[in-house]
């Protein structure tokens, strides 16, 4: 029986090439002529690294005839959001300006990682403009359609990655969050996310967004492929001025471990009291499968989404000013507004903003004395469709797109790592829960969701595509 | 004769126009009083002021500092109907302290017997983004950091800056000890 590497994890795919079942080639080949055959649906890929992938494939099944260990992750099929240094491409980051530099002259320091563990990069991936979006319905290289239902957002900023993983063009595909880039597109595309710890994973090679809160991470369907991809990424890195000189924690080792001892609890109020009935039945599954009971309110969470809002506004509104004076006609135009206007923030909203972390972060370092683990939703809402301008939320229509990211960046702005765990209804589309750990606590998240996925709650399955 | 846009109305009203837009941008006042009716009735709104009967818009005129040497037609529209009446409708650019603002100008020409074309009635306006203050205050801010925000820009940034705005209100109303230091990332 001929091996199947669209259904199969990364690391199934990495025993395969080891154990010679297959080939590092034949699982390229074969994804890179299903990115073909889907790019026109989906248009999850803006490179297709053809070239790069089989070079990688090669050197791999080259590595494996030799008897040498090929890395963890031997032949397993990755792509990244086109916000990350790939050798050779030019980092477009979204936009239509930056099209005008050179190539990268290297990998980002999350690619260079990924190759050495074997991994095989396919190609760079559709994201919203300058990552400030989450939707993806980018004006430049067109919107990535949900693969779970194509009229609907994948979500973003990295919504191809989330679509390429979900449409099983990948195993794994790396993203960036900064206030929900990562989580948002787990939700609506219904896969694993994992936004690390402030500072655990390299930035180095990606372009910048807002340095307070940018955060990288990767996307796959389990939980195994996402602590895989998260280990071989660790690692100090003096490129990136916040990247942590902890040691690794590995999370791989852990995983099986049971979860005895570790306290969960569903996060209240803020958490719980708007949004579609859809996204809070997925946090009372998951409560209900980890034995969580309890309810914890957070502080102030309103005020802790508007500091992320004001940071970010004023952040990227500064680091883009000069394009904005020179090239405004050439942004999308709700990014380019949002970057206007963020360019305008008073020092006082930035700098209250700023001096709020301090203080909010100690009131949650004390709510994790008595907890581990906090249960939220990572959406108000599942995958709205493209073009949807509003959603009813409290009762009320607001606008869409400034309102998707209310539970997840109260969250990013103090750097907590994250697991966005999807939950999948029948006849109805996925919603991710946000399982939300002290800072440096992946390992345990992690653990939860392994569990999440062996009891069937949280799975991540291809979506059914008609080819 | 066709009622709606008889080329000869068309083309008189259309000189008598392009008579007026230089006597503004010349702030030739005397030009500009002749161009008006002549009477009481004579009613002219401008972007901030209301102005009844030709005394007062002449008063106006005759007060008004203006600098309209850039000021640029952006379409030009013009409806005659019948032999002695046309409506003027112009979308025009004019710089300003705090950058170029957009406006439109409307205007009821009619022919009076022995007299000739004169304005009844006259509306101009600001696109409503940009006749909000705080419009004008962020256009200020935009300028010291030497950002020209594009007309077509505006009302877009407009909207956002009052979402930030309501957004940052409570953490800007939020208490903070003063010996709370912003977030630090720089390391030495």
């Amino acid at each position: 029986m001929t091996f199947d590497p669209v259904n199969s994890s990364a690391l199934e795919i990495a025993a395969a090439v080891r154990e010679r079942r297959t080939s590092a080639r034949a699982v390229t080949e074969k994804l890179l002529a299903r990115i073909e055959a889907t790019q026109g649906r989906i248009n999850a890929f803006t490179a297709i690294t053809s070239g790069r992938a089989l070079t990688e494939a090669d050197t791999i099944d080259a590595t494996v005839a030799r008897g040498r260990d090929p890395g963890p992750l031997a032949g397993a099929p990755y792509a990244v959001k086109n916000i990350f240094d790939l050798a050779g491409v030019v980092t477009v980051a979204g936009s239509k300006i930056n099209r005008d530099n050179p190539p990268a002259t290297s990998d980002a320091t999350a690619v260079s990682r990924l190759q050495a563990a074997g991994a095989v990069c396919l190609g760079a991936l559709n994201m919203g403009e300058y990552a400030y979006d989450f939707t993806n319905e980018n004006c430049h290289d067109g919107a990535v359609h949900n693969p779970r239902d194509l009229t609907r957002s994948a979500g973003g900023s990295s919504g191809g990655s989330a679509a390429a993983v979900a449409a099983g063009l990948v195993a794994v595909a790396l993203g960036t969050d900064t206030n929900g880039s990562i989580r948002v597109p787990s939700s609506f595309s219904g896969i694993w996310g994992l936004k690390p710890t402030y500072g655990r994973l390299s930035r180095a090679g990606c372009f910048p967004f807002v340095a307070s809160l940018d955060h990288i991470g990767p996307f796959a369907r389990s939980v195994a492929d996402l602590a895989a991809a998260y280990d071989v990424m660790q690692g100090p890195d003096p490129r990136d001025a916040a990247c942590t000189l902890r040691p690794p924690n590995l999370a791989m080792s852990e995983l099986n471990r049971d979860l005895a001892g570790v306290r969960i609890a569903v996060l209240g109020g803020y958490f719980e009291n708007v949004g579609e009935p859809a996204v809070h039945a997925a946090v009372s599954n998951v409560a209900a499968a980890l034995g969580a009971s309890r309810r914890v309110e957070l502080p102030a969470v309103e005020c802790a989404r508007a500091a992320a809002y004001v940071i970010t506004a004023a952040e990227a509104g500064q680091l883009h000013l000069e394009r904005l004076k020179t090239r405004a006609a050439d942004f999308d135009p709700p990014i380019r507004d949002r970057l206007l206007a963020g360019a305008l923030t008073p020092a006082a909203s930035y700098l209250q903003a700023q001096r709020f972390r301090t203080w909010w972060r100690g009131q949650v370092q004390t709510i994790f004395q008595n907890v581990d683990v906090l249960l939220a939703p990572a959406t108000p809402l599942t995958a709205p469709k493209l073009g949807q301008q509003s959603f009813l939320f409290a009762g009320r229509e607001i606008p869409l797109r400034p309102n998707i990211g209310i539970f997840t960046q109260p969250i990013t702005f103090l750097g907590l790592p994250v697991v966005a765990a999807p939950v999948q209804t029948a006849g109805a589309l996925p919603a991710a829960v946000q399982l939300i750990g002290a800072p440096w606590s992946e390992s345990i998240l992690l653990r939860v969701a392994r569990a999440l996925e062996q009891a069937g709650v949280c799975t991540a399955p291809v979506a059914s595509l008609a080819l | 004769m066709p009622i709606i846009n008889y080329p000869a109305v068309i083309a008189e009203v259309t000189a008598c126009c392009e008579a007026y837009e230089l006597a503004l941008v010349a702030n030739d006042v005397a030009a500009l009083e002749f161009f008006f009716w002549d009477s009481p009735l004579a009613i002219r709104f401008g972007t901030s002021e209301q102005l009844y009967g030709a005394r007062a818009i002449s008063a106006f005129r005759q007060n008004r500092v203006i600098n309209f040497h850039n000021r640029r037609v952006l379409r030009f529209d013009l409806l005659a109907l019948g032999s002695d009446t046309a409506v003027a409708m112009l979308e025009y650019e004019v710089e300003v302290a705090a950058g170029t603002r957009q406006g439109r100008q409307t205007q009821v020409w009619f022919r009076f017997p022995g007299i000739g074309w004169r304005i009844t009635s006259a509306h101009v306006s600001l696109p409503l983004a940009i006749a909000d203050p705080a419009f004008t205050q962020a256009l200020a801010s935009a300028k010291a950091l030497g950002l020209e925000i594009a007309p077509d820009h505006r009302a877009g940034t407009l909207t956002n800056l009052a979402r930030n705005a309501a957004i940052t209100a409570p953490l800007l109303a939020f208490p903070l000890p003063d010996e709370i230091e912003p977030a630090p990332i720089f390391t030495p």
